[in-house]
């Protein structure tokens, strides 16, 4: 049945038909009329962010953790340039969001008029496709396939941008019959199967490094499979952790930069690396010349432009990372690598992380921790505390660790967790940020209060932008340029937005400031005060190889 | 190794294509020696003809990133060797009586073509390798070039060699 709709009622439409019922933004001129259809369609939450970044990390937040695509929604000019690190941040980590612009009449474009920005061109190579609705009668189908694309083979978003006069047009709409069939994933080449699986029995020492595909992939069962299957031990990346239970025996920890001294030895090590959804990115394999020598590598990967771009690969397998992790476990005889997990073991040294004071991150992290017994969500923001809260929480429940892992986006934590929470309203979700990524976003605590969002805030404040401090203190002799940072009273601060509030100066406090923000039923922030200079470690020096780590700062030199 | 690659691309004749599949191409980081935007035989289509500097492997994931570009169809990586490349110039001389005879003599050389004369000059259209063109502007120079318009690069496969073509003769008529 066809009915006559403006492009603004349209735009509502197609995305109920996309099963979308909350969407993250902020109005303004050029995107009124999408506004002013919007309480007609009741189905459709609006959360009214107060920055547009935010509604960007939100709708990414929210995808992340619901595994649907995320929306976002902002004005023409300076609206959609805010988007602008939210989209890049969901790009970088394959994360399905459609944003949609206003964009100024179609008559008025390139003419330099209020807020006219070509925000199509500025987003090109932050997108999987960014698009000019040019005329009404391609609204709905452009919209659909924005969706599409956000969320098929490799997610990532998408932005729409629909001049004002488009949104005020009217056009006979026919709802979509039937869904859209997703498209076929690749074949897996049956040759570098059957190469694959001589190798992973061949081998000595093998690895598996698991990313952030396995969770997107939803293949953390085939993963589990597997790994139980071949006894190999599994590395989780950043954005891989929480698509294997840390508890798990075969657990191994994160790799790279900040990875734990074993698990990093163990690479330098291995005979064969089976990598799976994850991209071999600087972080992970530090200096690539002196990456995993020894190993060859087995790459699962569903876009097949990351085969070979940073690391050599031996055998390359492109496609869904579960049918293909299946695929390895029937052809396979079960294993076990005893004595490489012995070797492993052997070379397991007390964590080299050494805390001063009682407001230490491992006790807040463990705090945390047992205050809902691991049922909660953690949403990390970028720095010193994203290294603390990747390493330090004991993931071990799937898709339960969010972060901004390739853009590395401060002030991701706080509205991302928006995003997660309304995914997920009905356990605790924590924003975890350090001052410096706190006071980017921190406006958002009124979007909460305004929803009545029950988000937990958990400051690590340590008075500096703490991990370019280490980088000061580690490779610029300690010259501490612009990394000391001033933080309001931010337990005066939670009382203005009208939350609760608490400061955690002593250790003893930790535990019940912890259970008493999970207990409100509001949005609580606890400012945990941390030791000024502490450090992540250890630490491969950017460029160095995985074998190079730092376990303890330089000494200052001498007058 | 790095080597010369040629790769084409077909794609649709939008500007924001253009625009994408450019900016792609500038974000790899390879030096890219040339690129040439022309019509395609099919139409609504352009064809976007890149030759930069890069290992096969480096060129093939390039085309593959291309191929991830909504609004094109087809990205291919050539190594140079097996295409023939072609520019076209189109170079205004001054034309001075007293050397004239000696400039068409020049132009003839390389099989230049005059295709249009003026009181103050002419203009000259010439087509090769981009090293037979330039070979040619420098030999033209003496004369005074005012202006010069190159097309940059377009380049097409050769057809296989060693096993020739089938002349007439040798194709069996029923």
């Amino acid at each position: 049945m066809t009915e006559i709709l403006t492009g603004a009622q349209l735009i509502c439409r197609v995305l109920l038909e996309e099963g979308v019922d909350v969407m993250f933004g902020y109005p303004g001129g050029a995107i009124m009329p999408f506004y002013h259809a919007l309480p007609e369609y009741p189905g459709l939450r609006h959360v009214l962010v107060r920055h547009e970044q935010a509604a960007a990390h939100a709708a990414d937040g929210y995808a992340r953790a619901s595994g649907r695509v995320g929306v976002c929604v902002a004005t023409s000019g300076p609206g959609a340039t805010n988007l602008v690190t939210g989209l890049a941040t969901a790009f970088m980590d394959n994360s399905p969001v459609v944003a949609i612009t206003g964009q100024v009449p179609r008559p008025m474009l390139g003419r330099d008029a209020f807020q006219e920005t070509d925000i199509v061109g500025v987003t090109l190579p932050i997108t999987k496709w960014s698009v000019l609705v040019e005329d009404i009668s391609t609204l709905a189908d452009t919209m659909r396939r924005a969706f599409a694309l956000a969320r098929e083979g490799r997610p990532g978003p998408v932005l729409v941008d629909v001049p004002k006069d488009v949104q005020n047009q009217r056009i006979e709409y026919t709802p979509r019959a039937v869904a859209v069939a997703r498209p076929a994933m690749p074949v897996v080449d049956a040759a570098a199967l059957v190469e694959a699986t001589r190798l992973i029995a061949a081998a000595e020492r093998p690895l598996i490094l698991a990313g952030h595909g396995i969770i997107l992939g939803n293949a953390s069962e085939d993963l589990r499979i597997f790994a139980e299957h071949t006894g190999i031990p599994v590395i989780t990346t950043l954005l891989g952790i929480s698509a294997f239970p840390e508890d798990h025996p075969l657990h191994l920890g994160m790799p790279g930069m900040h990875g734990e001294v074993h698990v990093n030895r163990a690479i330098q090590h291995a005979d064969l690396l089976v990598a799976v959804g994850m991209r071999f990115d600087d972080r992970v394999t530090g200096n690539t010349a002196g990456f995993a020598r020894r190993a060859k590598i087995v790459h699962i990967e569903l876009d097949r432009t990351e085969i070979g771009k940073n690391v050599q690969v031996e055998v390359p397998l492109v496609g869904d990372a579960g049918p293909i992790l299946s695929a390895l476990t029937r052809a396979l005889a079960p294993r076990s690598c005893t004595a490489w997990w012995d070797e492993i073991n052997g070379s397991r040294r007390p964590p080299s992380e050494h805390f001063r004071g009682d407001v230490a991150p491992d006790s807040i992290l463990r705090a945390l921790h047992d205050a809902s017994g691991g049922r909660c969500s953690i949403v990390s923001d970028v720095g010193q505390h994203q290294m603390w809260v990747a390493k330090l929480f004991p993931y071990r429940r799937l898709n339960t660790h969010f972060s901004s892992g390739g853009l590395g986006a401060m002030g991701f934590a706080v509205p991302a967790a928006i995003g997660v929470h309304l995914a997920r309203p009905d356990e605790p979700v924590w924003a975890i940020s350090g001052d410096g990524g706190f006071q980017m976003n921190m406006q958002e605590m009124a979007t909460m209060v305004q929803e009545g969002l029950p988000i937990k805030l958990a400051i690590f404040n340590n008075g500096y932008l703490g991990m370019v401090r280490q980088w000061q203190q580690f490779f610029h002799g300690r010259r501490y340029s612009a990394t000391p940072i001033w933080s309001p009273d931010y337990v005066k601060l939670a009382e203005a937005y009208g939350i609760a509030g608490y400061r955690v100066e002593q250790g003893g406090q930790i535990a019940g400031a912890v259970e008493a923000a999970l207990r409100d039923p509001g949005p609580a922030l606890i400012e945990f005060v941390i030791e000024q200079e502490a450090n992540v470690y250890p630490m491969i020096p950017p460029g160095a190889s995985l074998s190079e780590f730092i376990e303890s700062a330089p000494e200052p030199a001498s007058a | 190794m790095s080597d010369l690659q040629c790769i084409t691309i077909v794609l649709d004749d939008k500007l924001v294509t253009l625009n994408a599949a450019v900016g792609l191409l500038r974000r790899r980081n390879l030096p890219v020696r040339s690129v040439t935007f022309g019509p395609h035989v099919t139409e609504g289509r352009s064809r976007l003809f890149a030759m930069i500097e890069a290992d096969a492997g480096a060129a093939q994931r390039v085309a593959l990133l291309f191929e991830k570009l909504i609004g094109v169809d087809e990205a291919r990586v050539v190594p140079a060797h097996d295409t023939v490349v072609r520019e076209l110039a189109l170079v205004r001389i001054r034309a001075q009586a007293g050397s004239y005879g000696e400039l068409l003599d020049v132009l003839g050389l390389y099989h230049a073509n005059v295709i249009e004369e003026g009181v103050d000059g002419l203009v000259a259209e010439l087509t090769g390798p981009d090293t037979f063109v330039l070979s040619c502007l420098r030999a033209i120079e003496p004369f005074g070039i005012v202006d010069v318009a190159r097309s940059g690069a377009v380049a097409i496969e050769r057809p296989a060699q060693g096993s020739p073509v089938p002349t007439l003769t040798e194709v069996s008529v029923p």
